[in-house]
């Protein structure tokens, strides 16, 4: 299902593997720089989260992406086509869920799928009713397909947006936050209806700034901060990017530190006060030499760990913390 | 593709051409016309003429020598009251709900967020731009035609009905002036078509549909202004409101056709360049709304 | 970056086709093929041997003779119903003076036309039918009926050639004397049909006409167009010209008038008056005029009406008194091309001549 370590990969990708590739792709809103010299690399049948802080320039690639805005410079393609060139041929490919859903209020949840239906010139008129009502049941939508979208709720307007982009067989999904509004149940359905579409083959871009649900039902990932592309590869290579610690528990902590620093590990000083020592783990030393030597040492090892850092120390490392959205 | 299953072969079967649009257009059509808002506006236009008419009859004094004489002639002639709710109607009115329906073509897709999934479905930008123009084209159609056909049932119901008096002094045939009353019909909705062009342009600028359509609104008003002052005379020619009131040309007896002709090629230069204008602005704007 | 320039070219190229259009046919049109040479006394002989008499047409009629625009003071004075004649015969002559109107006629032969006045939202039309002759006015919806005496075959018409430019052109032509330079210009379009544009310029300093300037058509020796140039203006003083024409025999319904029902028909005895001018006057109520005298010849001549109205009330009128100017001897109206002095004894003078010429044949 994955094409291994796409991380760094830049060069011409036309008909290969991928379902989006941008090269130095950038975008500039008079003198700020939104988008800075961005390399994506999704491969196709790929589940990617794309994550980022808000304001990082996640919505700012995908309306690019999309051709609903120009790149003030770099390349996109979409599908192995040049976009925004093959616009007219990619598009119709690609079903999208941007920055919200948005629908005509005094129409209900059908009509309006009818209409942006009809906006597809590939879409046959005939099939229009079926394939609406297809898509309405599939994100569950099915009963309240004839209520105004202005009874709707978020949630269920959430729904409708999804289900426009799945009203033709695609061969991307591009989805904006699309668990924004959801219940807990929602989210689930959300996610396993990636999943199932994932199994179909069709490659999906999911954009999200939680962590969590990227690391929930993605294959792959980049990571944004303030426009630039901070990381990219699959789940497990972000993961191993991230160091391994080992964490020593013990009373005698100088003692454990004395011993590590001897077989060359940095233990510094103690994360918090209190019983215990932690080091990253340089790959030459093997974590049963360092129990042994801690023993021989007479250090009363009362617990010993290997971290492999989460996701979260690296997004969080990558990112930056707190609420400050990133200038 | 590879994502299509067994089952829903025939609903995923795709035209191999792309269609011209007749769909859209139905639809942008629908939707337009679904809108309570478009109704309103229509019997606003459709009262103008009734409420004329009841004026006139309840006032009942006959011929008071002031305002058009269209006023007058509708106690003689209830086939009029549609021409006399033109006549009303075409200075404000019209320009007020074309200024709406116009001014709100693209800005009010891209208020409700629609603008954007219209655009990656995809529609095409030039075929959007085409297919609101036209959109609205239909409407000043729909809105010149209601208060026609308003006025002159009201006339019916409240005032004789018999051969007409043209301005020439000659009289035409009941079916003649109907003719007539739907060829000014035509003449207002041509005379129109040129603020919608505009209204379109003003509406790729801005995400704020109430802008677009003040903004158009406010243009019309100026064009009329302009158009009365002596001091801008050179000017008159040019400015789209300046036949606005000249169908009286087709109450004549023959009817004068030049007036038509100079207000249709005139309307025409404003749709090319305005048209070109907002292709101009929105083949590769932004949509950031 | 280069940003995409190339979307704009639609938009800078639509005025150019838009211009192109409107130019090209201009352009089309005056590439008609040029008529043969003619001397200028050819055009002369050619305008006077035109026998078109059936025809119709639309009109453009102007003026700018420097006077203020009165067309909204005569036109509440013509409507609150102030029932003076005088009054009303001074805001028609004041809007032919000064505002801009379009025209439509249709002629077959001597005793069939009609000529429509295109008002906004209003017309006049004068009928001549045989010996019925009508006057139709759709903003009060009344009209005028008389009757011409059996034998007037050249019987005033008030209707139809006084107002084309024919009629005009044919009063200049009588009056080419030796006076008058006669020269060919290029030749012109005008409706559509070339013309030879004949120019004749008055040899003589005192005169205010400049030139006048007359398009003949090279087929039938109609005159199309006339356009009276004022001393030290480029702009035409006085212009009318056919914008359409067709040779055509007009309907004949279009004789046939009746009045509409709700018209005020008022029936009105024509003076039998043989040598009554075809003033075009769309009133003709010549018959309470006082006989003018005339003094000077050529373009010099001046014509004055004796002493008939109360002086006062025309000076007093508010907007004769908004006009003239207060002079030695009188008031004066002063247009570009034509000086009216109303003497204090209430003679009128007037003609193409400087207020001077007036002064001084009023003092004899």
């Amino acid at each position: 299902m994955t094409d291994g370590s796409v991380a760094g990969s830049s060069g011409p990708a036309h008909a290969s593997g991928l379902a989006i590739e941008t090269t130095a792709l950038t975008k500039r809103f008079g003198r700020q720089t939104v988008v800075d010299d961005l390399a994506l690399s999704v491969p196709r049948g790929s589940v990617f989260g794309f994550l980022g802080p808000n304001g990082s320039g996640k919505t700012t690639t995908i309306r690019m992406l999309l051709g609903l805005s120009q790149a003030s410079d770099g390349e996109i393609s979409v599908l192995g086509e040049r976009m925004p060139q093959k616009l007219g041929s990619v598009l119709p490919r690609v079903g999208a869920l941007i920055e919200g859903p948005g629908f005509y209020p005094f129409l209900s949840g059908s009509a309006n799928l009818r209409r942006l239906d009809s906006a597809d010139g590939f879409a046959p008129s005939g099939t229009r009713s079926a394939r609406v009502s297809r898509a309405l049941d599939r994100v569950g939508l099915g009963h309240a397909a004839d209520k105004k979208v202005r009874a709707y709720s978020l949630g269920m307007k959430q729904r409708l947006g999804i289900a426009n982009a799945l009203l033709a067989p695609r061969d991307l999904i591009v989805l904006d936050e699309p668990t924004n509004g959801l219940d807990p149940q929602g989210t689930r359905e959300v996610r396993s209806l990636i999943r199932s579409l994932a199994d179909e083959g069709t490659s999906v871009f999911v954009s999200s700034h939680l962590l969590a649900e990227i690391e929930q039902m993605c294959t792959h990932a980049a990571v944004m901060r303030a426009g630039k592309l901070v990381a990219q590869g699959t789940l497990d290579e972000l993961r191993s990017a991230g160091t391994t610690r080992v964490v020593v528990t013990t009373p005698d902590a100088d003692a454990a530190a004395q011993v590590l620093r001897t077989l060359g590990l940095d233990p510094g000083h103690p994360d918090a006060p209190g019983p215990a020592v932690a080091a990253s783990l340089p790959e030459s030393v093997a974590p049963e030499d360092i129990v042994a030597a801690l023993v021989a040492a007479g250090v009363r090892v009362r617990g010993f760990a290997v971290d492999h850092a989460s996701l979260e120390d690296l997004f969080v490392a990558l990112t930056g913390e707190g609420f400050d959205v990133v200038q | 593709m590879s994502s299509s299953d067994s089952t829903a072969a025939g609903l995923d079967a795709r035209r191999t051409t792309r269609s011209l649009g007749a769909g859209f257009f139905a639809s942008e059509l629908a939707v337009l016309f679904r809108r309570r808002r478009t109704w309103a506006m229509l019997l606003a236009l459709a009262a103008v003429p009734i409420l004329i008419a009841v004026a006139v009859r309840l006032s009942s004094s006959g011929s008071s020598g002031r305002g058009p004489a269209f006023i007058d002639s509708i106690t003689q002639n209830g086939l009029f009251v549609g021409i006399a709710g033109l006549t009303i109607a075409i200075p404000l009115f019209l320009p007020l709900t074309v200024g709406v329906v116009a001014g709100d073509s693209i800005a009010g897709e891209a208020n409700t967020a629609t603008l954007r999934y219209l655009l990656v479905s995809p529609v095409g930008r030039i075929r959007l731009l085409v297919v609101k123009y036209l959109a609205a084209a239909v409407f000043c159609l729909a809105a010149t035609l209601t208060l026609s056909i308003a006025g002159i049932l009201i006339g019916i119901a409240l005032f004789p009905v018999g051969p007409a008096t043209l301005l020439s002094g000659d009289t035409v045939s009941i079916g003649d002036s109907l003719v007539r009353s739907l060829l000014i019909a035509l003449y207002a909705t041509v005379s129109l078509l040129g603020l919608s062009a505009i209204g379109l342009f003003i509406s790729t600028l801005t995400d704020a549909p109430v802008g677009a359509m003040a903004a158009t609104v406010v243009l019309s008003i100026v064009a009329q202004v302009l158009d009365s002052l002596s001091q801008t005379e050179w000017l008159h020619p040019w400015l789209f409101s300046h036949y606005w009131l000249d169908f009286a040309d087709l109450l004549r007896q023959p009817i004068e056709w030049s007036s038509f002709g100079q207000n249709a090629l005139l309307q025409l230069g404003y749709v090319v360049v305005f048209g070109a204008l907002a292709y101009g602005r929105f083949s590769s704007k932004d949509i950031l709304s | 970056m280069p940003r995409t320039w190339h979307r704009w070219i639609p938009a800078a190229a639509a005025p150019v086709v838009v211009g192109a259009v409107v130019l090209g046919g201009v352009f089309a049109t005056s590439a008609s093929a040029d008529p043969a040479e003619k001397t200028p006394q050819q055009v002369l002989e050619l305008a006077a041997s035109s026998t078109v008499d059936t025809f119709s047409g639309t009109i453009e009629q102007s003026s700018n003779l420097g006077l203020p625009d009165v067309s909204g003071l005569s036109g509440s004075t013509g409507s609150s119903g102030s029932d003076s004649s005088d009054s009303s015969d001074l805001s028609s002559a004041l809007e032919l003076l000064t505002a801009s109107r379009t025209l439509r006629v249709y002629i077959d032969g001597p005793t069939q036309s009609r000529v429509q006045i295109l008002d906004d939202m209003a017309e006049r039309d004068a009928i001549r039918n045989g010996d019925d002759l009508w006057l139709y006015d759709s903003s009060d919806s009344t009209a005028v009926h008389s009757t011409l005496p059996a034998d007037a075959s050249t019987a005033p018409d008030a209707s139809a050639e006084s107002v084309t430019p024919a009629e005009l052109a044919t009063r200049f032509l009588d009056a080419v004397d030796p006076s008058t330079d006669v020269t060919i210009g290029d030749p012109v379009t005008v409706a559509g049909r070339s013309a030879y544009d004949l120019i004749l310029s008055p040899d003589s300093s005192t005169t205010l006409v400049s030139s006048v300037e007359i398009a003949v058509d090279a087929d039938t020796g109609l005159p199309l167009s006339v356009d009276v140039f004022a001393q030290g203006s480029s702009d035409a003083a006085f212009h009318v010209a056919f914008t359409s024409l067709s040779l055509d025999t007009p309907s004949a319904d279009l004789f046939d008038f009746t009045p509409p029902a709700g018209t005020d028909v008022t029936e009105k005895a024509l003076p039998n008056r043989d040598d009554a001018p075809a003033d075009g006057s769309a009133t003709p109520d010549a018959g309470t005029h006082p006989e003018p005298t005339v003094t000077g010849t050529g373009w010099d001549t001046i014509v004055e009406l004796p002493a008939g109205t109360d002086p006062s009330s025309l000076t007093d009128s508010p907007m004769l008194s908004q006009l003239t100017t207060s002079v030695d001897g009188g008031h004066v109206l002063q247009t570009t091309l034509l000086t009216v002095l109303i003497t204090d004894d209430g003679r009128v003078l007037a003609g193409a001549v400087p207020v001077e010429s007036l002064q001084a044949a009023a003092g004899k």
